[in-house]
C-alpha cells in the first residue's frame, strides 16, 4: 500500500517532505525507543511513535524508513521539521493513540512482521 | 486459621454452585459419522481430551482419547466415530449442585459428563474434574476479593475520629539516582491511602503525581523528601531537594521540554511530561526552585465530593 | 476478552499471575514511555511495552493497569516479576512486535484506551 493511500484512509495531518507521499509501505513498526527503531526496523516500514525530537528524523533517513506518525496529537518540534524536509522524511500527526492507529493500519493491510 | 475457613468455604460453595457455573459451553462435537482417523487432528487442534458425539440436537455418545488410543492399539481399519464411542453416556443437568457431579466423578472414574437441559434434553456443555477445580478456584478468588474490597469500602478512617481537627502525617525518604528503587515511596504511600479507605480514583491521582516527583528526585538530584498531610478534605503533598536546583521553572512546565539524559529516556522516562502529569492530577500545584539551592514541588488534591476526576 | 484470550491470540506465556488468567481486560495502550502511560492510561487496561524494567510493573501499580504484555520476546528480571506477583499484576510475553500485537488484539474486537465508552 502507497503511503498516499494510508493518509487518506486515516485523515493523517502531513508535517514534512509532502512531495515524497507515493512510497510504498512494506511494513509497520511501532516504538518509542530509538535503539529499538535501529535495531529492528525495516526499510520502507512506516513507524509509530511518540518521540518528537530530530534524533526520528536520523534514524528514519538512516533506516529508509517510508514514513513517521506521531501519535496522541503530538507535534515535532521545528528542528525535527527542518529535518525532515531536507532529508525528505515524511512526518505525519494524528490524535488517535499507538494501539488504535496500529489497529486501523493492521485492518487496511499494514503487517507487523 | 485461613486455610481452614477456605475448605469449610469450598464445602458451602460446592452445594452452592450448579453444574452450569463451571461447564465448558460452546463445545467442539463430532458426529457419528465423522471417520477415527479425524479424530486425532480434533482432539490434538482443539487440545480436548474427549468430546460428545451429536446427531442433530441428540447427544448419542461419547468418544475419548482413550479410545482413540485402544483404536490405534488394535491397528484397526479407519471407520466411523459411532462405531468406536462410549454409548452408554453418563449425563448430568446443568441446574444440578456440584456435590452431585463430584460424587458422579467419584463414583463411576469417568475423565468428563456431558452437561444436558434438563427440559429439551439438548447437549448444553461438557464437565471434567478441573473445570470443578477452576470454577471453585475462580469463586473463592472473587469472594476474596469481594471481602477485600468490602474491608475497603467500610473503612472510613476519618469519620471515626471525633476531634475538631485531624492531621495525619506521612514521610518518606528518598535516595537519588537509585533507579531500581524508584516509586516505593510512591507505592507504600498508595497502600497506606487505600488502608485508611479513601476513594480509589483520589488514591490513583495521589500515587501518580507522588510517583512522578519522586521520579524527578531520582533522576535529577541527590535525594529529597516526599511530606504528606492528609485532613479529612484534602491530602497535601510536598516535595524537597537541596539541589541543584531549576534553572527556568516556566521552562520545565512546558510540555516535552526536558533536560533528561539518553538513559533515563530509554527506561521510558523523562519525556518532558512528568511535571504537566503532576499537575493534570492535582488541584492546586506550586513550584519553586533556587539555583544551588534546592526545589520544591507543592501540591494538593482535594478529598471532598465533586472534586475533578483525574484525566479529563 | 479475558486474559486467557489475549493469551492465545498474542501466542504469549504468562510469567507472572497465572492464577488471574480468567480476569476481564476490556482495552488496551501501546507505549514505551511511562510518563504517557501515567498520564493517558486508564485503571483495568492491558499495556503492551517493549519495556521490562521494574519502573513499568511500578507504573502499572500507581495506574491501577489490569496487565502488562512485553512485546518482542523480551522477559523481565525476577525481581520484576517478584513485585507484580506481590502487587497482583499479571505479566505476559509475545515473541511478536509491538505492531503485529496491536494490530492483532485491535481486530479481534479489543478497543483502545482513547476509544474505550464505559
Amino acid at each position: 500500500m502507497k503511503l498516499t493511500e494510508l493518509i487518506q484512509e486515516l485523515n493523517l495531518d502531513v508535517r514534512s517532505a509532502k512531495g515524497h507521499l507515493d512510497r510504498e509501505v512494506t511494513g509497520g513498526y511501532a516504538s518509542d525507543l530509538i535503539s529499538d527503531v535501529l535495531a529492528h526496523g525495516n526499510e520502507g516500514n512506516l513507524w509509530v511513535t511518540l518521540q518528537v525530537h530530530q534524533n526520528i528524523v536520523a534514524v528514519a533517513s538512516m533506516k529508509g524508513l517510508a514514513g513517521i506518525i506521531l501519535v496522541n496529537a503530538r507535534e515535532p518540534e521545528q528542528e525535527t521539521v527542518d529535518k525532515a524536509e531536507t532529508e525528505n522524511v515524511p512526518i505525519m500527526v494524528t490524535e488517535m493513540a499507538t494501539f488504535e492507529l496500529v489497529g486501523k493500519l493492521y485492518s487496511l493491510g499494514v503487517a507487523g512482521m | 486459621m485461613a486455610a481452614d475457613g477456605n475448605i469449610g468455604k469450598i464445602q458451602e460453595l460446592i452445594y452452592e454452585i450448579r453444574v452450569c457455573d463451571v461447564m465448558k459451553g460452546n463445545v467442539i462435537t463430532v458426529s457419528p459419522q465423522t471417520p477415527m482417523s479425524e479424530l486425532r487432528r480434533i482432539l490434538r487442534e482443539k487440545r480436548i481430551s474427549g468430546t460428545p458425539v451429536v446427531e442433530g440436537d441428540k447427544l448419542v455418545g461419547i468418544i475419548s482419547l482413550d479410545d482413540f488410543i485402544r483404536w490405534m492399539a488394535e491397528r484397526e481399519q479407519d471407520c466411523p466415530i459411532g462405531e468406536k464411542m462410549t454409548r452408554n453416556v453418563q449425563t448430568l443437568y446443568s441446574d444440578e449442585p456440584l456435590i452431585l457431579a463430584v460424587n458422579r466423578f467419584d463414583q463411576l472414574g469417568f475423565g468428563r459428563f456431558a452437561v444436558l437441559d434438563r427440559k429439551s434434553e439438548r447437549l448444553l456443555g461438557i464437565i471434567t474434574k478441573g473445570d470443578i477445580v477452576e470454577g471453585l478456584l475462580r469463586k473463592l478468588e472473587i469472594d476474596y476479593y469481594k471481602e477485600e474490597n468490602q474491608r475497603h469500602e467500610e473503612q472510613h478512617f476519618f469519620e471515626d475520629i471525633l476531634a475538631d481537627k485531624s492531621v495525619l502525617f506521612f514521610r518518606y525518604d528518598v535516595m537519588g539516582h537509585d533507579f531500581k528503587r524508584a516509586g516505593e515511596s510512591a507505592s507504600r504511600l498508595k497502600a497506606t491511602l487505600r488502608r485508611l479507605g479513601l476513594n480509589p480514583q483520589i488514591v490513583r491521582r495521589v500515587a501518580i503525581a507522588t510517583y512522578e516527583a519522586e521520579m524527578n528526585l531520582i533522576i535529577y538530584t541527590d535525594g529529597g523528601r516526599i511530606r504528606v498531610r492528609v485532613q479529612p478534605h484534602e491530602i497535601a503533598v510536598r516535595v524537597e531537594d537541596s539541589g541543584p536546583g531549576i534553572p527556568d521553572v516556566d521552562k520545565v512546565m512546558r510540555p516535552g521540554y526536558s533536560t533528561a539524559p539518553e538513559w533515563v529516556r530509554e527506561l521510558g522516562f523523562g519525556a518532558g511530561m512528568g511535571l504537566n502529569n503532576i499537575l493534570k492530577c492535582s488541584d492546586k500545584m506550586d513550584l519553586r526552585s533556587a539555583l544551588g539551592k534546592g526545589t520544591r514541588l507543592s501540591i494538593c488534591i482535594s478529598i471532598e465530593e465533586g472534586a475533578k476526576s483525574e484525566a479529563n | 476478552m479475558k486474559l486467557k484470550d489475549i493469551e492465545r491470540i498474542l501466542g504469549a506465556e504468562i510469567v507472572a499471575g497465572i492464577g488471574l488468567r480468567e480476569k476481564d481486560i476490556e482495552m488496551a495502550c501501546g507505549s514505551d514511555l511511562m510518563s504517557d502511560v501515567l498520564a493517558f492510561m486508564k485503571s483495568g487496561s492491558l499495556l503492551l511495552t517493549g519495556l521490562t524494567n521494574p519502573q513499568v510493573v511500578r507504573t502499572a501499580e500507581m495506574t491501577d493497569l489490569g496487565a502488562i504484555c512485553f512485546v518482542r520476546g523480551k522477559k523481565p528480571d525476577q525481581e520484576t516479576i517478584d513485585m507484580a506477583e506481590s502487587k497482583n499484576i499479571p505479566l505476559l510475553t509475545t515473541p511478536l512486535p509491538m505492531f503485529e500485537s496491536c494490530g492483532r488484539l485491535y481486530r479481534r474486537g479489543l478497543p483502545g484506551c482513547s476509544e474505550y465508552t464505559e
